[in-house]
This record gives structure tokens, C-alpha cells and sequence, in this order.
């Protein structure tokens, strides 16, 4: 192609070393497009700078602890109480930032690596099961970060190009990776940067590559590849990344918990891109209100999850979007005042001749989809397992009527249902002990309204999980419309998986 | 002003809230009660200009009463401005100021306690007074 503007990587490093490279952050560059037009503003800059600060799990560090004396091949090893993985090499081990501490689900590796960082004393401990050249069965001690060889953090999958925001259909609050979740769309969470992310500022990946330094948890680094689950067709590219955890401060790197689902890590990461043409200085000018998403129901608990709309980045930020005419108030769980700093520290290493680019030894792949997990056992669903012969009551059923329901069936949970044969509430032998001990005499008085319920193509693992979180023994199966199909009960379930 | 009211269990039986609200013409908001067999505590927004009375009116009665200055604890250097709270308070204490910076409305909120769980960084609690610990509902 034939540009206006044709700089290259080299020209731009020794602009870099004599002090008079033009850098802006990814959000100023989206106001010069704008303004002065991409071939302008290829001129003028040189550099943009983007930025993003959010829960990053699929991350973590390679950890060299040193030989002990006698040595030990370590079989598994704890950090603080925190499993790091040593299928590797004898004292090598590799720390997951989501790995949950044995005695304290809300501790876990990325707290470990915040407070390595930070320069703390963790406690390690290790077993072997002893070799000829590795005699030692156990270690305990105390390391900081400066005891060890080596602590590089290498993660899979990190600085997704856009992610779906989400919210909550069902009647219950939901604990989530994306934060916590009112019901009734009480609310809606998004992660991601818009803007300012990486990726979305070159979705072609002309520029960002295998190779190109960054900047991560403050220090230099290098995206090494794609990262896991890279979706480039569907504009979610992720990279995966290197630094050297010796180097990495922490204000830009964070242990995280996510209430009732888990640990993670924060991090923050800036990649530079060289403005080499006007083609590459217009996708930097790219706005949140170009930057598209889905919404998506976390309310059902499903792999594919419903879409209830599509969103732009700019929508979110706004603070609230319509979801079937009610406004939701909408919240990030990235942290732009952090994505933005992240830009601007790149920006300033930059300036000061501090931080040089790289040329991408390879591109990132164009192409590929992520596929679904292959099952090749089948998943039994709730037709599978519910029992069909149950007992109904109607709404206007004597206590007499219940009790013998539940004497001559083999439910100690009766349905009621409506005239129209429509599931209105529930009655257990227990509501029949309340009304026996209180003189209650109707069914309106001990009857349960809120009932859980199952649809017969649920897999039978939604109907457990239901089961613990309600603390319930039995449910019925309905249709769309609320007719009872059959009842199932942990019981049924207990001799599945007894089988 | 926001107070905390500590009813001991044989105050129970009486409307003293009631009571002094039809004496004062304060118009008081309750922003939370707990009430379990032996403790009875609320939260109440008083408009300051009458506050002074209401708080002797139940002092008077024997409620004890604590004026709540402070209501949530943020640590500020904990905080990475995320907004996790932002879009779960139901009082809009959280804002974004123009820098993408979490702000507090103290005065907003009602520690209904959403917060708490919802911040990645736990770098919000709640706060009743030095040492202290109100009951709260799940």
C-alpha cells in the first residue's frame, strides 16, 4: 500500500535516543484523529501508548527457589499455604495467581506474588518422596523475593481486546468473576479498558506481535504469542506476556477477590504502538463508541449464556444502559484511572529515552475460533433422572388433602398448582408438622410461594448446585408455562452418581 | 445527621420513634433496624436542625444513642478506582469523578453493607465507632 506517512520501528528509536519522539496515550490519540485527521496526526506522533488494569487470572510467575542442602526434588510445594505447581524441574514451580490457599479461600497465589513483590517474607514448605541424587523428603523456610534465582511471570492469556459485559435476569444476587451481580438487571458490570486496551487500538495486529516490549506490572516485558482462548475473528485477541517479577512494582499489580468465587490478580499493562502510517495512526484513533460488546445474562448458568444486547464501550461508561426498558446502572471492574496511568508511565519512559521499541519477530494469528470443551461422556439432564409419578394438590386443597397426597405417594414434597394446572407454591410433610403444631388450617398459611424449580433439559449438576445453594431436598419439573412435569430429588440424584 | 439507636430489650414494647417524631415534627428517616430477642438497633437520619432534641428525647427514654460521623472505612490505598461498587450501592454513595476516580458521598449511605463483599481490593468497611462491631444481616 501507498502511504503518506512512512516511518519505521528504527527511525522511531532514534527519535527515542535523541530525545525528540512524539508520544500521546491511546485516549489523547483518539482526540488528534479526530481533529487533525489520521495523516496529520501520523506526522505529528510517533507513539501512542495504550493502557489496561484489570483482573487478569490466567496469570502467574516461574519461581527457581535455589538447591537445599541435602537437595530435595520437590513433589509439591506451598507458598503461604498457597499449591504452586512443580511438575517441573526440583526446585522450579510455577504459581498460579487464582490458586486458592489451603486454610483461607479469600488468600491465594496472587497474594503471594503482591506480597513478594512488595518484598514480605513467604513461608515455604515442600515434600518429596526421595531419589538417590534428591535424598530429602521435606524443607521449610522463609524466602523474599531477592532469595530466589529466578521469578518470572509468564501468563497465558492475558489484555483481552474487548470482553462481554454481564448482568442478571434471575431472582437471586449472583457472585461472579464479574463482580457481584443484582437480580432483576439490578445492575451491569464490564472489564476491559475500550479505548485505551491494546489490542483494540491495532485489531489487525500490524504492529503488536511476538516480541514487541511492553510494559507489565511496571516492568519491562515481551508478548511472547497469542494468548490462550485468542479469538481474532471475533475481535477478542489476548496476548500472552513475560516480565521479570524482580522489576515489577505494586502499585501496578494487585491481589484481588472476587466474593464468593475467588482470588486474582490485577495488573496492569501497556503496549506501545508505532504510529509507521496513517492506516495504523486511524485504528489508534478508535473511540469507545466504536467498540462494540455483548451483554450477556449471567443468570443462567449455561456455557452459552444469552445475549440481551449489544453495547458499545461508551453506552457502559455513560453509568447506566437500557435492558428491557428499565435503566441499569453500569460499573467497570478494570480501573481506567489505573489503565490510563499504566499509558501514561509508558509514555514517560518513552519521553525519557528510557524504554525502546521492538520489532515484532512474528504476527499474531488473524485467524481461529475457540471451540467448546469436547464431552464425550454424555451429561445426564433432569428427564433423565425425574421421577413422573408425583402427586399435585390444588390451591384450594383441605390439609387432609395434602397429607394423604403425601402418605400414599412417595414425595414428602406435594406441588400446588392453580386452577389452570399451573405451579402456584409448594408443600412439604414439615408445612404439615408447622400447621399441626399451630392450628393453622389452610394451605394459603403454610405453603412456600418462591418455589426453586428445574426444566427438564437443565443438566443434572445446575439441579445440585440449586440444591446446596437453597438448602432443599427436592423440586419440581416444570415447562415454560409453569406445568408440572415430574419432581426430582437429591435422592434420585444420589444414585446417579452412586452408580 | 445520621444516629445509631441502641434500644435495651425492655424498651421494646413502646413507639418511642413515633412518639418523638409526632413531638419534634422531625421528618426522621430509618435507614436500617435490626431487632433479634435481646438487641434492637436502628439507624435513623435526623435533619440537623432538630437533631440536638431528638437526641435528648431518646436519651431521655434510656435508648442510648451514638451520632454517627463516620459510616465506611475506605482505604484509600488499597482502592485502584475500579468502580466494582460504583453499580451495586443502592444509595449512589460511589461516584467516578473526571479522572476515573472513585469518590465517596459518605453522608448517602446507609450501610446496608453491599459494598463490603463487592470491593476485589477489600478496601471498604464498615464503621461504628472505635472498636466496635453493630450487628448486621447477611
Amino acid at each position: 500500500m501507498d502511504f503518506k506517512v512512512k516511518k519505521s520501528i528504527a527511525e522511531i528509536n532514534e527519535k527515542i535516543k535523541d530525545g525528540s519522539v512524539s508520544v500521546v496515550t491511546a485516549d489523547e490519540m483518539a482526540a488528534l484523529v479526530r481533529e487533525l485527521g489520521a495523516e496529520r496526526a501520523a506526522r505529528e506522533v510517533d507513539v501512542v501508548t495504550t493502557g489496561t488494569f484489570g483482573a487478569m487470572c490466567s496469570s502467574g510467575v516461574f519461581l527457581n527457589f535455589g538447591h537445599a542442602d541435602p537437595p530435595i526434588k520437590m513433589r509439591r510445594v506451598w507458598l503461604n499455604g498457597v499449591e504452586a505447581y512443580t511438575g517441573i524441574a526440583a526446585v522450579d514451580a510455577y504459581l498460579g495467581a487464582t490458586q486458592p490457599s489451603e486454610r483461607n479461600p479469600e488468600y491465594g497465589g496472587a497474594h503471594v506474588i503482591e506480597e513478594l513483590v512488595a518484598g514480605e517474607e513467604i513461608e515455604l514448605r515442600a515434600v518429596a518422596h526421595g531419589t538417590d541424587c534428591y535424598p530429602r523428603k521435606s524443607v521449610e523456610t522463609e524466602i523474599t523475593l531477592a532469595d530466589l534465582n529466578q521469578a518470572v511471570m509468564v501468563n497465558p492469556r492475558n489484555a483481552y481486546q474487548r470482553y462481554n459485559a454481564a448482568t442478571n435476569s434471575s431472582d437471586r444476587t449472583l457472585y461472579t468473576y464479574m463482580g457481584t451481580l443484582l437480580p432483576n438487571y439490578g445492575n451491569a458490570t464490564f472489564c476491559g479498558a475500550g479505548a485505551l486496551s491494546p489490542l483494540c487500538n491495532d485489531p489487525e495486529y500490524e504492529t503488536i506481535g511476538v516480541g514487541t516490549r511492553i510494559l507489565i506490572g511496571g516492568a519491562h516485558g515481551y508478548i511472547i504469542g497469542a494468548g490462550t482462548q485468542h479469538e481474532p475473528v471475533k475481535g477478542k485477541g489476548t496476548l500472552m506476556v513475560i516480565g521479570d517479577l524482580k522489576e515489577m512494582k505494586r502499585e501496578f499489580l494487585r491481589a484481588a477477590v472476587f466474593y464468593k468465587y475467588g482470588v486474582t490478580l490485577y495488573l496492569g499493562i501497556s503496549v506501545p504502538i508505532p504510529i509507521l502510517n496513517e492506516e495504523i495512526a486511524k485504528r489508534t484513533g478508535v473511540s469507545d463508541a466504536e467498540i462494540v460488546t455483548e451483554v450477556i445474562d449471567y443468570g443462567v448458568p449455561r456455557r452459552d449464556r444469552p445475549v440481551v444486547r449489544m453495547v458499545t464501550y461508551a453506552e457502559l461508561k455513560s453509568g447506566s444502559i437500557e435492558i428491557e426498558g428499565r435503566e441499569v446502572p453500569t460499573a467497570p471492574l478494570s480501573s481506567f484511572y489505573m489503565a490510563r496511568r499504566v499509558a501514561e508511565e509508558l509514555k514517560r519512559q518513552i519521553e525519557r529515552g528510557e524504554f525502546l521499541l521492538t520489532e515484532p519477530v512474528a504476527r499474531l494469528p488473524t485467524v481461529g475460533e475457540t471451540k467448546p470443551m469436547k464431552q464425550t461422556r454424555e451429561l445426564p439432564l433432569v428427564r433423565d433422572v425425574m421421577s413422573r409419578e408425583f402427586k399435585v394438590v390444588r390451591e384450594d386443597a383441605s390439609l387432609e388433602d395434602v397429607a394423604k397426597a403425601i402418605v400414599k405417594g412417595k414425595f414428602t414434597h406435594i406441588p400446588v398448582v392453580d386452577a389452570k394446572n399451573k405451579l402456584v407454591g409448594i408443600v412439604t410433610a414439615w408445612d404439615i408438622s408447622l400447621a399441626v403444631a399451630f392450628k393453622y388450617n389452610t394451605l394459603d398459611k403454610i405453603m412456600t410461594r418462591r418455589v426453586v424449580t428445574a426444566k427438564p433439559d437443565e443438566p443434572v449438576d445446575i439441579v445440585v448446585r440449586k440444591f446446596e445453594q437453597f438448602d432443599i431436598s427436592a423440586m419440581p419439573v416444570v415447562d415454560d408455562e409453569g406445568h408440572v412435569l415430574g419432581m426430582v430429588t437429591s435422592d434420585q440424584i444420589s444414585k446417579l452418581v452412586g452408580r | 445527621m445520621k444516629l445509631l439507636l441502641r434500644f435495651p430489650s425492655h424498651l421494646h414494647e413502646r413507639p418511642y420513634t413515633a412518639e418523638i417524631i409526632l413531638e419534634t415534627g422531625a421528618k426522621i428517616n430509618i435507614d436500617r433496624a435490626y431487632v433479634d430477642a435481646v438487641h434492637a438497633e436502628v439507624v435513623v437520619d435526623v435533619p440537623d436542625d432538630k437533631a440536638r432534641r431528638v437526641v435528648e428525647l431518646f436519651k431521655e427514654r434510656g435508648v442510648e444513642v451514638r451520632i454517627l460521623k463516620k459510616l465506611i472505612v475506605w482505604d484509600e490505598t488499597r482502592c485502584v478506582h475500579c468502580g466494582a461498587c460504583v453499580s451495586i450501592c443502592p444509595k449512589g454513595v460511589f461516584r467516578f469523578d473526571a479522572d476515573w476516580r472513585v469518590t465517596l458521598d459518605e453522608g448517602k449511605c446507609v450501610q446496608c453493607g453491599v459494598c463490603i463483599n463487592a470491593c476485589p481490593m477489600r478496601a471498604l468497611a464498615l464503621f461504628y465507632g472505635e472498636g466496635e462491631r453493630v450487628k448486621q444481616q447477611e
